[in-house]
């Protein structure tokens, strides 16, 4: 009986495996590597949804060059280690032409590193370090801007028109929040503005309440609050803070961009203001066509700017997939990415040049109402 | 004669086809099953290490986390080149253009995790049951914050890029050897493993018997802490990025995790564990990307393999809490001992071997097992 029954569970397998096979066939195979659980979820997952919204785009419209596109994606699990390793899968097992993902530097850099030395071209859709590209080596591509763009845009708000006194809460233990808040740092004292104190924090403390003594003991007269946190610490900084009757407004940047503030903090979210990569308040055509197809697809609207972001490194890398004869040659794809120009994406205009990877695009600057995030303004 | 007792039995599974697995993954270098062979041998070192602490001493330590990342960052400095160490500029002058070559630079990590544990031992060990867990806890936040914060010796939360990948079956699997058979000839054949084991059971009767608890713990940890930095720094060479953030509790948690689910009573057993928690998530991994069967597409179940494990482990814990493989150390002793490689040249084994099979063709012909 038994080996009746295994030998069933084997002819089963051995049927699902051809099957398998067979609908891969001519496919164009693109990884995408996002971390779908733990503290980067609440942004990867919209820019998993956003990339993958794209590429059933492509592939309904005809596909490639007659080829579709199959997406290959792991959970990243917010370790790095488990993104080095999936990064290493894709490439060797599944014969991923491209890798793309990561909203957050720390994750991108373990991939990145498998990527280069694959020489598979790795187009990052979030993260923001400004010298990422350089770090990772000629096979990185970044679909964002920097930090410094992003802190100088907030900076440069705040300054004019909430307060020249700043206090600083920094996440210590993440390099995209320490390189968002000297930025940030940077530019503002050289506008004039003052930065009369700073305290700092390790990501995933649930407690912030020794910090926000310190701070009502010493508010050295600040007008406002920099948090420079990524997002699964946004929600309880806003809550714990407002809590303790802070009622300062709160400077964040793309960090904060996330449902979780308002999910986290509901009534006590106001007066949050914070610089990021897109608006969908923005009435340009592109975004809002995405806007409706994200909603249709989803049944929700883009949860933050990141859905966007996957969606155009998605097009970004179709894009230059169409110029490339043998979509298996990973080195003409990397010189396809390069030669982009004047790429116009819902989040801005990208273009690459052999020397710089990181596109030089516009900060917008959104204030949260009503539990939504709404245009202010584009620095 | 059991099956599992025959020299030749254990030979073949134990030795040979490991060796023969081993052989191919060799051959194909750099490929991602080859290094997740390797990331089993790094992770067999942590979890057989951490039961010589947590299985054979009576201490329970959650620390490892902590000592492989001073292996990791020790290791790394020694290895990378003077441009990579550009931004560190604590580093004194003659340390920028210094490096070592590779074992040396795990010897140097196993020593610089072993002072560590020398260092913070005389105080933390005075702590017992889960006082010195929540101690060893505190240890890897230190660890954790001195990463992060001392920019000039560690390149802050950025960490290290770049590490020269001199990890690979052959020197992974050779550390991992030498290594397993210390810890083993130690614990399982000399008085220094009896003592130890005495200490654990009763420390009062032990005291008694002659045996000195304080030098015997603050050794034990001292060398449970030399083994996972050379872990640690084995690591490192292999995922050629280190930060702060790869060394933290859910590591140091997944370490002892095998050891649980190993057995943390068996060196053996750390061995067992290493494999389950290094494949297990792997054989899951389909489950959560949306497995077809039989062109059935099945949903997209991501965090499905953390939520398996989880439950196996409580079950575990449940219906089996001494670990998978108990008490028993088949493994070391197949590898390690003598008597596997002389019985190959023994016809006693083969005769034996034959005739255990025939009781167990009669056994099943009679639709009872009765051969044990």
């Amino acid at each position: 009986m038994k080996k009746k029954l295994f030998g069933a569970v084997l002819t089963a397998a051995v049927l699902a495996s051809s099957m398998t096979a067979m609908a891969e066939e001519e496919t164009i195979k693109i990884g995408a590597l996002f971390n779908l659980t733990g503290g980067q979820a609440s942004i990867d997952t919209p820019s998993y949804q956003g990339f993958k919204l794209r590429a059933d785009e492509i592939n309904a419209a005809g596909g490639i060059n007659g080829r579709q596109i199959e997406v290959i994606s792991y959970d990243g699990k917010t370790d790095q280690a488990t993104c080095a390793n999936n990064a290493k899968k894709m490439i060797d097992v599944d014969g991923c032409v491209v890798v793309s993902g990561f909203s957050d530097s720390n994750y991108a850099l373990a991939a990145g590193a498998i990527a280069q030395e694959r020489q598979v071209p790795f187009v990052i859709t979030g993260a923001t370090l400004p010298d990422l590209c350089e770090q990772i080596g000629d096979y990185a591509f970044m679909v964002p801007f920097g930090d410094d763009t992003c802190a100088y845009a907030a900076a440069e708000y705040a300054y004019a028109e909430i307060g020249t006194k700043c206090y600083m809460m920094v996440d210590q233990s993440m390099e995209f929040t320490k390189t968002l808040a000297s930025c940030f740092e940077e530019r503002f004292t050289e506008l004039g503005g003052e930065i009369v104190g700073s305290d700092s924090y390790m990501n995933g403390d649930p407690d912030f309440s020794a910090q926000i003594d310190r701070f009502l003991n010493d508010e050295g007269g600040s007008e406002f609050l920099f948090f420079s946190s990524v997002p699964n610490d946004a929600g309880p900084l806003v809550l714990q803070f407002r809590d303790k009757g802070v009622t300062l407004p709160i400077v964040s940047g793309d960090g904060f961009d996330t449902p979780l503030v308002a999910e986290v903090a509901g009534d006590q979210a106001y007066d949050v203001y914070i610089s990021t990569h897109c608006s969908y308040t923005n009435e340009a055509e592109n975004v809002q066509n995405f806007v409706k197809a994200y909603t249709d697809a989803y049944g929700t609207a883009p949860e933050n700017a990141f859905a966007a972001l996957g969606y155009d490194a998605m097009d970004l890398i179709g894009k230059a997939l169409e110029k490339v004869e043998d979509p298996t040659d990973t080195a003409a794809i990397r010189d396809a990415i390069e030669s982009t120009t004047d790429f116009k994406g819902v989040t801005g205009t990208i273009s690459y040049t052999a020397d710089s990877h990181k596109p030089d695009k516009t900060a917008s600057i959104l204030e949260l109402v009503d539990g939504q995030f709404q245009f202010i303004t584009e620095e | 004669m059991r099956y599992r007792d025959n020299p030749a039995v254990r030979f073949v599974c134990f030795v040979l086809i490991p060796l023969l697995i081993l052989i191919i993954c060799a051959m194909n270098r750099g490929h991602y099953y080859s290094d997740l062979i390797c990331l089993f041998g790094i992770n067999a070192i942590l979890a057989v290490s951490l039961n010589l602490v947590n299985g054979f001493s009576g201490m329970f330590s959650m620390g490892h986390a902590a000592f492989m990342a001073v292996g990791a960052y020790t290791s790394a400095l020694l290895t990378i080149s003077e441009s990579q160490k550009g931004r560190m500029a604590g580093l004194p002058a003659w340390f920028q253009t210094f490096t070592l070559p590779f074992p040396l630079a795990l010897l140097c990590a196993g020593a610089a995790a072993a002072l560590l544990a020398l260092l913070i031992g005389f105080p933390v060990l005075r702590l017992k049951n889960h006082y010195l867990s929540v101690a060893t806890l505190g240890l890897i936040v230190i660890v954790r914050a001195f990463l992060d914060n001392e920019d000039q010796f560690t390149n802050g939360a950025r960490g290290i890029t770049g590490l020269p990948s001199y990890s690979n079956i052959v020197t992974v699997f050779v550390t991992a050897l030498l290594l397993l058979y210390i810890m083993y000839r130690l614990i399982r054949c000399s008085s220094y493993g009896r003592g130890l084991i005495a200490m654990r059971d009763d420390d009062v009767a032990a005291q008694t018997l002659g045996v000195r608890l304080v030098t015997k713990k603050i050794s034990i940890f001292c060398l449970s802490a030399f083994a996972a930095g050379i872990g640690g720094a084995l690591w490192g060479h292999l995922q050629s990025v280190i930060s702060g953030q790869f060394f933290y509790f859910t590591d140091s948690f997944e370490i002892v995790e095998m050891s649980i689910i190993g057995g943390m009573f068996s060196l053996s057993g750390g061995i067992v564990g290493a494999l389950v928690m290094t494949f297990l998530p792997e054989i899951l991994a389909p489950l959560e990307t949306g497995l077809v069967i039989g062109g059935v597409q099945l949903p997209e179940l991501y965090g499905a393999s953390n939520l398996i494990l989880a439950v196996l482990l409580i079950l575990l814990i449940i219906f089996r809490r001494q670990g998978i493989l108990g008490y028993s150390e088949i493994i070391m002793e197949s590898i390690f001992s003598k008597r596997t490689y002389t019985g190959l040249f023994q016809a006693r084994t083969y005769r034996d071997l034959a005739a255990a099979t025939r009781a167990k063709l009669a056994g099943i012909g009679k639709g009872k097992q009765t051969c044990k």
